[in-house]
Formats: C-alpha cells, sequence, structure tokens
C-alpha cells in the first residue's frame, strides 16, 4: 500500500511551489521524512524489526531459490577486471605510498599514505623527514575516515538544493566579477589559520587585488599568544619556537606540550629523547609543571603543582623574581611582585616556586620555560623574559620571522557585519556559528549578510545559515602544501580523485582572484617555482617523492627581549582572584580526539578514550576530587580514595553521573559531571567540540556545548562560574575505573636517584620474586635461547620448542610513552577495527586491541582526597605469552602458537565460547557480540533478517591485507602478523636461492611502533641478539607485567622513572605509585638486604643482586 | 486379541538398521568426495571472453610467464595482463580477427575484459606467488601444464590440506630458480633424484615454509 500522504520526490516538484500540511512538512524535517517513510502510523502494530513488504521479499526470494534447488549449488562465476591500460608504477595487490602532509590550525605533519588501488587506507609518518620519527598524531591517523564519511556532504547546494560544480564556478566567477569592480568594497572573508605558502601567495594577491576586502581568520583554539608576545617585545613579525631537544630542565606552565599544543608531536620525540634511559649512569631531564587541567604533559612531570589558569601570569611573575633579571629588573620586580603576591602568600606554594627557578637558574641554556599556547599575551611575555634572562634565546627558544601577513580577527569581522559593511562573505572551511565566541551571535550576524559563500567539508551549522554550500575536498583528494612547526614546506597530495566533485580552499580563492589555472596543482607548482627551493620540474618531482625540500623551516632572526616593553605591556594588566568554592574558575581546553569539533562525526575519535580521563563518545564537566566532595558529589561518608563514588549512583553496575547546571555571567550550560584527581581545587575543565547540533550520525548526541559559555574575553579560561545540581543523571561511557594499582607492581616506578643507588630494583618488585621460580634451573640461560627452547622450569609440564627463524618480541619503554593514544587509533586503522557505539562500551566491549591502561597514585592513606597523584599511563596489547593461558581451554585450537612465538587466532575456527577472554590475565581479547562491520550502530539488536551492510564509502577504508571478523568471534592483537608475514616474503623474495631469510632488525614496524612519536615501542626478533628488542629485554629495566603467572609474555615493559628535585618542597623518595606498593605489602620484603629470609627462594637470592641484567629471566 | 503388527515387523528394526547404515555411509562418502575442493574445484573450466590458447601462445609462439603476467616474481597476485600487454603484438598482427573484438574494444573504451577467474582462494586466506616463484616452486605445481591447456582448467584441489602436503614437504617440489617458468620440467634422475636434489636446496635456501595459522591467514 502506498503511503496516503505520498510525497513528491522529483526535484521540480520539491523546489517548485507546493502545498505544505505541516511546519514539519514545508521544512522537511527529519522527522516528518520519517514518517512519510513509514507505512503505518506510529500506534499500528508492526511485525517488529521486519516490515510486512520486507517480509514478502525475504519470503519471496526463499521461494526463488527453493525452486533452484540443487541447481544453485554451481561456482558462482568472478570475474578478473584487469585495466585496460596498466597504468604505471601500479601492481596489482601491492600497496602504493605517497608522500603527503596533514594541516591542522596552520601546523603540518608530513606523512607517508599507503594506498590500495587507489584509496588511501592508512597514514603513516613520513620516516624520512626528521625529527618526527615516523611517528603522527592521533588525530592525523584518524582523519583518513573522515574521507569515507557517509555523512559528509555530498553536493554543492544553493538554499538547501544542489547545484553543479559549473554552477558553483559561475557563482565564484559572478563574485571575483564584482570584486574587481569596487576593489573588494563589503566584502570578507573568513578563513583558519594555515601555514600553507600557496593560501599565503594568494591571500596576498587577494588583499592586493582587493584592498578594501577584510580578510579575516579565527581558530577557536588560540595558540599565538607566543606569537602576540613575540611582536610585542622582540620585534614586529617574529614568533618564539621552542626546542626540547638540549633542555635539561622544563618548566611547563599550563602548557600541554606533549598533547595538544601546536608543536607537540615534535616535543615529543624531543623530550622522550632526553628521559631516555639505558643505564643507572644515564641523565635524564627534569620537569617541572603548573597546570590547571590534568593533561598527559602533566602525567610525565616529575613535579607538578596544581594552579588554576588564571593565576598563570603570577606564577611566572614569582618565578622571575627568583632569578637574575639585570639592570632591568629594578623596573619589573614590583609589576611582578604585585602579580605574584598572592601566590608568594602560601609557604608552599613560595618554596616551590624558589627551589623551581633555582634548578632552571643551575641550567642556564640548557632550560626551557614553556607557556602554554592558549595563555594570554602578558604570561607569554613574562615566559620569553624569564627565557632571556636563563640564556634560553638561541638555544631552547628561537625568534624567526612570522610572514603569516595581516589579518583581521574575528570580533573586527563581527563589528564590521554589525555596522552593515559587509555584502558578501565568503567563509572557508571552519564552522564559527557553532564555535565562535557566544557575544559575537554569529549566526545572528549571518542574517544581516546580503550573500554567505560556505566552503565545508560537512553540512554543518554554518552551512545551513549559509546561502551557498560549496562541497569542500578532504585533504587527501587535493593538492596542497603546508609548514611544519619549524617551517620546513611539506607537499600535500591527492590519493584519489575527489569523491565528490569538491574544491580545496586554495582552488577556491585562485578562483576568487580570476586566475587562469586554478587548479590545485598548479597552483601548488607554481608557489614551489617562486620559492627558494626551485630548480624547475625535476625539483618539484623531487619535493613531491621525498615529501620534504630540507628540514630548513622559518628565517631565524636574533633579537633580545625588551624589559621595558615588558614594564609597558604588564602596565595596567592584573589578574583576576584566585578560584574559590563559590567562583570557580572554568577552563576550555581543545579536545584530545574531536579537537575544536570537526572531528566530531569520526568514529575511531569518538571511540577513542581521552587520554586522561578515560571518556568516549561525550564530554564531561571535568571536576576536581575536593570540588566533587564539596558539592556532595561523592558519598559524604565516602573514603574518597577507594569508593569515590555515592553508591545511590551506581545501579545494575552501571555508574550514573550527575547532571549540573554551570552558570558563567548569565550563559549556562548543563553537562554530566566527571571528577578527575589531579585538577586544581576550584578549576573545572570543559572539552570543547561536543554537543553539535548539525553534524553526522557518529557525532549526534553527544556531550554538551562547551562553546555556549564561551566569550571572546574567556577563550581560554572564564572566572566566577557556579555549579547547580539538576538532579537528573547522565551515565557516561568511561572505559578505566581504576584508580589505584592495588599494591601489585603492575607499573613499576622508582626515582632516578634511587635506580643509580640500586640499579637491579626492578626485578626486586612484584610477586616473581617470591613465587616459585619461574626458569628454574635454566634462569641464566641467553634470551636467544629462552624464546626458542622454551625451558620447563618448575612446571609440571613440558613446552613445546619454538622452532621458527625469528621469535618475536616487543618491548614497551613506560618511561617515554606518553599516553598520547596515537597507537589505540593507528591499529584500528591497521587492522579493520569495528567501533561499537557508546552503548556497546558501556557494557565494556569496546575492540580496541590496544589499551592505554592509565593509573593514578596518590599514596595509599596519604591523603582522603587524592588531590596531587602522579599519573602513569601503560599501553597493553596481546603480550604473546609462551605459554600462553588462552590457548590451554579453547576447545576448537582457534587460538594457536605458531612457531615463530606469536599467539595466532584462527577466525574460522573460532565458536566464540570466550573462554579464552576469561582466561586472559591482561584482559586483552575482544570479543564480536555483533555484527560491528555489518550492522548500524543502532540497530545491532535486531534480528537475523534487519538490513544489513556497510555503506560502500565506509568498505572503502578496510585494509584489504586483514580479514573482516564477523559476529561470534573472538579477535585480539596480532602483532601486525600481516606486516610480519609481508617482511618475511619480501626477505625471501630477495634472498632467492640463498639461504639469507632472516628479517633484519627494524625491518617489521608494527602499526603502533610505527606511530609512536617517542619511540616507546620496539618490535623485532629475539633470535637476534643485537636487534633492539633483545637489547632491551636483557636491559635492567626490562619486567614482564604478572610475570609470576608463568605465562612468559613476549610483550615486556622497562619501568618508568621520574626525576624529582630533593630541593623541592613536594619530594618524595620514592614515586607514589612505589609508596603504595610497599604499603600494601607491609609483610614482603623487597630491596636490598633481606635476602636470608627468602633464601629457599632462588629467584630472589642475593645472584639477583650481582646479576640483575641475566636476572630478567628469573623476574618472568 | 488380533495382531496388532503383521509378521513382517519383526525384521524391520534389521531393515531399518541396514538401511540407515548404507543411507549413513553414502551420505559421508558421498560428502567427503563431492563437496570437496579435489570435485568442486577441479576440472573448472569456464568459457572466457576471449579465447585466448595459452598452448599456441606458450608452445608455438614461446611466450614466457612473464610476459602476461609480469608481476608475478614483485607481487602477491600474479596479475591479469591489461588489455594494453595484447595490443603491444595484436596491434600489428591479427589485426581484424574477430576473436578479439573485445580485447580491441577494451583497449578502446577503457573497459576492462572481464576475464572469468579459474583459481579463487578465499578472502580469509593470503597466497602470495612472488615468495613461491623465487624460491623454486613452479607455476606447474599449483596450477598444472598451462602450456598445454587451450582452456585453462582447475586440476589441483587448491584445498588448505593439499597446500600443507607441499609445506610439509617441500624437497618433493622444489626446483632450480632457471627452471620454475619451464612448466615442462622435471628432473631428469627421476624422483629419487628430485628427492634429493630438494632436500640439498632445501637446506642451502633455509626454505622453511609456513605451517602455522599465521602464514596464510592474517
Amino acid at each position: 500500500m502506498k503511503p496516503l500522504n505520498s510525497n513528491p520526490t522529483s526535484k521540480a516538484e520539491l523546489t517548485g511551489p507546493r502545498y505544505w500540511r505541516s511546519l514539519d512538512d514545508l521544512a522537511q524535517s527529519p522527522q516528518f521524512l520519517e514518517q512519510v517513510e513509514r507505512e503505518f502510523g506510529p500506534e499500528a502494530s508492526e511485525l517488529s524489526e521486519v516490515d510486512r513488504r520486507h517480509f514478502f521479499k525475504i519470503m519471496a526470494a526463499s521461494f526463488a531459490l527453493g525452486g533452484l534447488g540443487f541447481s544453485g549449488c554451481r561456482r558462482p562465476e568472478s570475474h578478473i577486471l584487469p585495466h585496460s591500460k596498466a597504468p604505471e608504477h601500479l601492481i596489482p595487490g601491492e600497496p602504493l605510498y605517497y608522500a603527503s602532509s596533514y594541516s591542522l590550525r596552520g601546523e603540518s605533519l608530513p606523512l607517508l599514505v599507503e594506498t590500495h588501488t587507489g584509496r588511501p587506507t592508512k597514514i603513516e609518518g613520513n620516516g624520512d623527514f626528521e625529527g618526527y620519527n615516523g611517528g603522527t598524531s592521533l588525530k592525523a591517523q584518524a582523519s583518513v575516515l573522515d574521507l569515507y564519511d557517509p555523512d559528509r556532504a555530498t553536493h554543492h547546494k544553493q538554499d538547501g538544493s544542489s547545484i553543479s560544480q559549473s554552477e558553483v564556478f559561475d557563482l565564484l566567477k559572478k563574485l571575483k566579477d564584482g570584486l574587481s569592480g569596487n576593489n573588494g568594497d563589503r566584502f570578507a572573508i573568513l578563513t583558519e589559520k594555515s601555514s600553507s605558502p600557496t593560501r599565503q601567495r594568494l591571500k596576498n594577491a587577494f588583499q592586493k587585488a582587493y584592498p578594501k576586502a577584510i580578510w579575516a581568520e579565527y581558530e577557536p583554539v588560540e595558540t599565538d599568544g607566543g606569537a602576540k608576545a613575540a611582536k610585542l617585545l622582540a620585534g614586529p613579525n617574529l614568533k618564539p619556537l621552542y626546542d626540547f631537544s638540549q633542555a635539561e630542565r622544563i618548566l611547563s606552565v599550563d602548557g600541554d606540550f606533549l598533547g595538544q599544543d601546536p608543536g607537540a608531536l615534535k616535543f615529543s620525540k624531543q623530550f622522550a629523547d632526553g628521559r631516555r634511559v639505558r643505564t643507572s649512569k644515564d641523565e635524564m631531564n627534569r620537569l617541572y609543571i603548573a597546570e590547571s587541567n590534568m593533561t598527559i604533559t602533566g602525567a610525565m612531570a616529575d613535579h607538578r603543582k596544581r594552579l588554576a589558569s588564571s593565576q598563570m601570569a603570577g606564577f611566572l611573575a614569582g618565578i622571575a623574581l627568583n632569578i637574575e633579571l639585570g639592570v632591568e629588573g629594578d623596573a619589573l620586580k614590583p609589576i611582578f611582585e604585585n602579580l605574584s603576591s598572592s601566590l608568594l602568600a602560601d609557604e608552599k606554594t613560595k618554596a616551590w616556586i624558589e627551589k623551581c627557578a633555582d634548578d632552571l637558574a643551575h641550567h642556564k641554556g640548557k632550560s626551557l620555560v614553556y607557556v602554554g599556547a592558549q595563555l594570554s599575551p602578558e604570561a607569554h611575555a613574562i615566559g620569553l623574559l624569564i627565557n632571556e634572562k636563563l640564556g634560553n634565546l638561541g638555544e631552547t627558544l628561537t625568534f624567526v620571522e612570522d610572514d603569516s601577513g595581516d589579518a583581521v580577527s574575528l570580533g573586527e569581522l563581527a563589528d564590521a557585519i554589525s555596522g552593515n559593511g559587509v555584502e558578501t562573505l565568503v567563509i572557508l572551511g571552519g564552522n564559527p556559528v557553532y564555535n565562535a565566541p557566544v557575544d559575537l551571535d554569529f549566526s545572528g550576524l549571518l542574517d544581516k549578510v546580503d550573500s554567505v559563500v560556505r566552503l565545508g567539508y560537512y553540512e554543518d551549522e554554518t552551512s545551513y545559515k549559509a546561502g551557498y554550500h560549496i562541497l569542500q575536498a578532504h585533504y587527501l583528494e587535493t593538492w596542497g602544501d603546508g609548514r611544519t612547526y619549524d617551517g620546513a614546506v611539506l607537499p600535500q597530495q591527492p590519493m584519489i580523485l575527489p569523491l565528490f566533485d569538491g574544491l580545496s580552499e586554495i582552488e577556491v580563492l585562485a578562483r576568487l582572484l580570476g586566475e587562469t589555472n586554478a587548479d590545485g596543482h598548479s597552483l601548488v607548482y607554481e608557489t614551489f617555482q617562486k620559492s627558494a627551493a626551485s630548480n624547475g620540474k625535476r625539483a618539484f618531482d623531487k619535493f613531491l617523492h621525498d615529501g620534504f625540500v630540507s628540514k630548513d623551516g622559518y628565517k631565524k632572526r636574533h633579537s633580545l627581549v625588551s624589559g621595558s616593553k615588558l614594564a609597558n605591556t604588564l602596565e595596567g594588566f592584573s589578574q583576576p582572584e584566585a578560584p574559590t568554592a563559590e567562583s570557580l574558575e572554568v577552563v576550555f581546553v581543545n579536545d584530545a580526539k574531536v579537537d575544536d569539533g570537526r572531528y566530531n562525526n569520526n568514529g575511531w575519535l569518538q571511540e577513542c578514550p581521552d587520554p586522561i580521563n578515560k571518556l568516549t563518545w561525550d564530554n564531561g564537566i571535568i571536576v576536581s576530587p575536593r570540588l566533587a566532595k564539596e558539592l556532595g558529589i561523592v558519598a559524604p561518608d565516602a573514603t574518597i580514595q577507594v569508593a569515590r563514588k555515592n553508591p545511590n549512583r551506581v545501579r545494575d553496575g552501571r555508574t550514573f553521573a550527575p547532571v549540573y547546571k554551570l552558570k558563567v555571567g548569565d550563559l549556562e550550560v548543563e553537562g554530566a559531571v566527571h571528577i578527575l584527581p589531579g585538577l586544581d581545587n576550584y578549576s573545572i575543565v570543559l572539552p570543547l567540540g561536543y554537543g553539535r547540533s548539525k553534524t553526522g550520525r557518529v557525532g549526534q548526541n553527544s556531550g554538551y556545548d562547551a562553546y555556549s559559555v564561551r566569550t571572546s574575553s574567556s577563550m581560554a579560561f572564564a572566572t566566577g562560574a557556579t555549579l547547580e545540581a539538576t538532579g537528573r543523571e547522565f551515565q557516561l561511557t568511561n572505559t578505566q575505573e581504576h584508580w589505584s594499582m592495588e599494591g601489585r607492581a603492575i607499573i613499576r616506578e622508582a626515582n632516578l636517584d634511587y635506580y643509580s643507588k640500586s640499579p637491579d630494583w626492578v626485578s626486586h618488585m612484584g610477586m616473581e620474586s617470591h613465587s616459585p621460580p619461574i626458569y628454574g634451573k635454566d634462569k641464566y640461560m641467553p634470551t636467544q635461547e629462552k624464546v626458542t627452547t622454551t625451558p620447563r622450569g618448575e612446571s609440571l609440564y613440558e613446552h613445546p620448542d619454538h622452532t621458527g627463524n625469528h621469535q618475536w618480541g616487543m618491548n614497551i619503554d613506560l618511561n617515554v610513552c606518553t599516553g598520547c593514544n596515537a597507537c589505540v587509533v593507528a591499529c584500528q586503522a591497521e587492522n579493520n577495527i569495528p567501533i561499537v557505539g557508546r552503548d556497546q562500551v558501556r557494557r565494556g566491549r569496546e575492540m580496541h586491541w590496544i589499551r592505554l591502561d592509565r593509573y593514578f597514585s596518590s599514596g595509599l592513606g596519604k591523603t582522603e582526597i587524592p588531590e596531587d597523584p602522579q599519573v602513569m599511563v601503560q599501553p597493553v596489547g596481546c603480550m604473546h605469552c609462551e605459554t600462553a593461558p588462552c590457548e590451554q581451554v579453547c576447545p576448537v585450537n582457534a587460538t594457536v602458537h605458531d612457531s615463530e612465538g606469536l599467539n595466532t587466532m584462527a577466525y574460522n575456527r573460532c565458536i566464540g565460547t570466550r573462554y579464552c577472554a576469561n582466561n586472559c590475565p591482561y584482559k586483552v581479547r575482544r570479543f564480536n557480540f555483533f555484527d560491528y562491520q555489518q550492522r548500524p550502530l543502532d540497530r545491532l539488536y535486531e534480528g537475523p533478517l534487519a538490513p544489513k551492510g556497510k555503506p560502500e564509502l565506509l568498505q572503502m577504508a578496510q585494509n584489504p591485507d586483514v580479514s573482516v571478523r564477523m559476529r561470534g568471534v573472538m579477535e585480539k592483537c596480532t602483532y601486525c602478523t600481516q606486516r610480519i608475514q609481508q617482511a618475511k616474503i619480501d626477505q625471501k623474495v630477495e634472498a632467492r636461492d640463498s639461504d639469507n631469510v632472516k628479517v633484519p632488525d627494524g625491518t617489521i614496524k608494527t602499526a603502533c611502533e610505527q606511530v609512536c612519536p617517542t619511540n616507546a615501542i620496539v618490535f623485532g626478533d629475539l633470535t637476534d641478539p643485537d636487534s633492539r628488542v633483545s637489547q632491551l629485554r636483557d636491559n635492567e629495566l626490562n619486567y614482564s607485567v604478572l610475570g609470576y603467572l608463568n605465562a612468559r609474555p613476549r610483550t615486556t615493559y622497562l619501568a618508568k622513572l621520574r626525576n624529582p628535585n630533593p630541593e623541592m618542597p613536594d619530594y618524595a623518595d620514592q614515586p607514589l605509585s612505589k609508596l603504595e606498593y610497599k604499603q600494601a605489602k607491609p609483610k614482603m620484603d623487597y630491596g636490598k638486604g633481606h635476602g636470608d629470609s627468602h633464601d629457599k627462594h632462588n629467584g630472589h637470592d642475593q645472584d639477583a643482586h650481582h646479576d640483575s641484567a641475566r636476572d630478567e629471566g628469573g623476574s618472568h | 486379541m488380533s495382531k496388532v503388527f503383521p509378521k513382517g515387523a519383526n525384521s524391520l528394526p534389521l531393515k531399518i538398521v541396514v538401511f540407515l547404515g548404507i543411507f549413513v555411509t553414502t551420505t559421508l562418502a558421498s560428502i567427503t568426495y563431492y563437496v570437496t575442493p579435489k570435485y568442486t574445484r577441479v576440472g573448472y573450466e569456464p568459457i572466457q571472453p576471449v579465447p585466448y590458447d595459452h598452448s599456441f601462445h606458450v608452445n608455438e609462439l614461446g611466450l614466457d610467464c612473464r610476459y602476461c603476467h609480469s608481476k608475478v616474481e614483485q607481487a602477491s597476485h600474479a596479475n591479469v595482463p591489461a588489455s594494453s600487454t595484447c595490443m603491444n603484438c595484436h596491434s600489428i598482427i591479427k589485426t581484424d580477427s574477430p576473436l578479439l573484438e573485445t580485447v580491441r574494444a577494451s583497449y578502446q573504451s577503457g573497459e576492462p575484459v572481464p576475464w572469468v577467474r579459474v583459481h579463487q582462494v578465499p578472502d580469509y586466506v593470503y597466497f602470495d606467488h612472488s615468495v613461491h616463484v623465487n624460491r623454486g616452486i613452479s607455476c606447474v605445481e599449483c596450477h598444472g601444464n598451462v602450456n598445454t591447456m587451450e582452456v585453462v582448467k582447475h586440476v589441483e584441489p587448491q584445498s588448505m590440506g593439499w597446500c600443507l602436503d607441499c609445506h610439509r614437504h617441500p624437497e618433493e617440489k622444489i626446483r632450480p630458480l632457471d627452471q620454475v617458468f619451464n612448466l615442462d620440467w622435471e628432473h631428469p634422475g627421476g624422483e629419487k633424484a628430485q628427492l634429493e636434489l630438494g632436500k640439498q636446496l632445501v637446506n642451502s635456501w633455509n626454505v622453511n615454509p609456513p605451517q602455522s595459522c599465521s602464514g596464510c591467514h592474517r
């Protein structure tokens, strides 16, 4: 039966005059369309899950099949479709790699993109470009999924109806003609920040050609405080660049330089290189940090001071007071004293600042004061002065030329619009209707503009306010270029033709300028030929091939920081009062996953847990435990450390977070409250980028919109906020609930001093030194032999030998792992891991093969409220145990060992008993409870007849080298077996008739290893004594997690070290986790001088002290 | 009381047992025979859109396998030639043969020739041609004597057990590298000499074909 209210479907009918039944009909609202699609009214009874027509369809198909009988059993004919004309370089079945780059907020990262028969599937870092280790960021890894987002805009549109690309070109031509007529009067362009030389060239040309036009740039996440300060103090067109490679003492002031700040990827490598410790004599840098939020950078800190973001200028002033300021000091001192007086009133803080400044001053030229990118120019200005006085200019901090040119701010553009000075507004990228400061009422302003043309990747909030929506192409579809943090120029190559006729920003700009060759390639080529590196076509080809010309970037300029200018700058600057329970501080942070909201519809990122608070799919109002206690979120009688939750909020084993109303001035927003230790007591953190009103299916209803309480005067933080209970609750999706290690030595951590005194400390932690010895008489057998012969030790059972040519193993250095989560998504992209959706994550069914366990320790019983915790992160994937517990319980031999030590999964054999997951001590096995690869996430629970199938676009994101798993199958980390096999095959192809079949060390990089910006993960062959992984396994810091279980994991860890300063008031001679470990095991001894009470235990005798490097096996 | 069951019913249980015995045996036997790749795959000989005759091109014209399957030594996939490869010769010779119309049309239009796939491993099997041909396993071991086939035919079962037979005893099949593409080659010394040579090659080349799941399943 055809629905009565049948809807016109042809385009002419839709656009022509028509009658409507309701406002919903007129607006074609989704609810209305859905209702139209339905056969029966909402209350009519329907077959659940299947409608009548679908039922008949299925039945008809079954009858047809039945009639065909056995004739249906013929082998289906399939075809091989070779090219008509073989393209150059393309070998069917082999991936091709292209150098390219990924840009975010004007910082490009060098990439190597893997393409399979023309579709990009995996982003890798460009290993040839020094300084990045071939690493990439979390967001870069996930950006490939956006290309295949079925919710991306697919048509150019004019007032909601599709137009063709040629119509868009006509539009741009018309705009161009209008522009040339009046020098760009009443015309404005609003763009995002970019470092692209081509865009720079076009911008300059635009400003020259149309002098009256307005060129505005806006980024919701501000990162230019440093550049503004440099312009104030050091000279025009300068900006500071930081360099952590030589920094031995680092003070980070509200900076997340390992996480969200510009340059983070590069800093991660530099910072990690200064922290990598291999022997007890190695040196290590020291990180002091003052911050309001708990960031991954804060987790790495040796000393961490919780401080409200609004107090950071005062904190910096306090540091400045404690170093030599020279002649300029006299004028500045009173200003600094004034700024820092309230902070220094607290004795502990005063001592912290003094001792920290002391340490920095003792490392002149080798220290660095890093100021968070979002902080005010004033704070940055003080930071610059301190760095100059510490002799860091030209060493760890250099000034470079900033040639980004002039642009007005969003505020100035808003003024122009409200003064009716703008007739045509072209918005290139961004999403200002969603993320502009609320006081500008940008959405309302757009009504005052006659014509709004918008270039956008999604049909988002801004598109709905724009008359024209021009389809933006993905960066993997278009030509472009960009500059790294240091300014080195990188190409951006298209991997595939635009899937939907999209255009890039530079192509639109070129058309507005009336350039004759307005295609991306010509534009980039022309920029390159005009640049210094230019040397004809060959140089350009080399540029594309290598992915860069040289590492040289922005021009370095020597300049001094003027103290008197600083005094001028700070004149009239005062910082707000420190926040209190009645007047809270609100800190807006760039979300680690969805960024400023641009990745809101990216499933990989939405499902990836936040590195620290471990929330997925939603954002919370993040508060400190102290504030939570005062607000009554935790039960008043609960010992907050152990039972922090109000038992009333745990129902059916699920935790519900209370929803609070946050009021900032007269603005308010509601969100679920999440308690995170380590926050400044009265600072609350609001991650940006959620609560979008117009987004795709993934981002729908995710979190609350923190932009709705953010104004132009409070871009980084706001003060004077209050929280009010609403009485409602919301179930946040958190993937990790641990607060404490409960005394187990899962992470082993010590101070550097302690390590240098007792180099064998690692082997004395944990149960291994007390449980029966794992390797028995074979304790001192070399690693190479151990992994092949699998000695029996004290076990009842004989273990089979491993006979393969290689024995794979992995080592993860906890000391340099920053917990950035890039490995989680890299693994997801490489191994076709599905996302499971919010509801399934709440049930603990996320599929990530590698996870980052985050532990807090606050010293057990030391404090009632864990205000100053230390944070540790530990990546955990399948450990590939030599005597794997999972294998013994599989009834169908679906998980078995291979000859090279891999614990393999034969998906076809798996019948889904899940015994293996139960028996896995590391909880790394993941089960396909549903056909996540085939079903839409909101229809998982429908029966077998429900529609199946993945959108074609999404299918293109799959890696053809990895099987896609179906419902009812267990899966887990395979050590990227596809990469191992490919490397072995390549080696054998090369060997031909020789016996050189061993894969050289470093050839195979697992996806997690490859993406890691700090080289924390090392994979290799354990039979080769010179391989990196063998070396690390024999290192004295090496240990196995839960080694006493005799599972003999192939993944081992290097213990974590901290390097605190004994002078500091918050110095503890042991890290808090170690204190906790000691307190939880009062009867157990560890360390030296207690061997006699345990002499019957081999694994714990005095030998261990003499020969700890070889004792590694004993601790297995 | 009258008899409920006729006398003949006494033999019914036996009949049932015998019948079931025969039924089960034939069912099992037919399953083991008919529902295995040995039966379902071997002998598959589809009609191709272009009647390309391998035996003619190899034996009469002396074409090497690698002229058309050019990437077999470098890639996992032994590519089927692009139409442009055919046209290298056929733009000069037999330029108006009606049999080649499909190829010419494809070359002109850019549409591929829909060759019918003869050998197909399941999606979860990752077979690699390059590693086999570069390590002394000839095409003939899996594809049979294609050089004598007018129409390509599936001659080996290509089942997992069949793969493993060879992976367990590579010495039976391995041959010197210069003979890999000579499909007619057999060791002149016969089976025993082949075994001897095979063992020696396996040893000196360190041939260690994977027998674990991870070798082929990823």
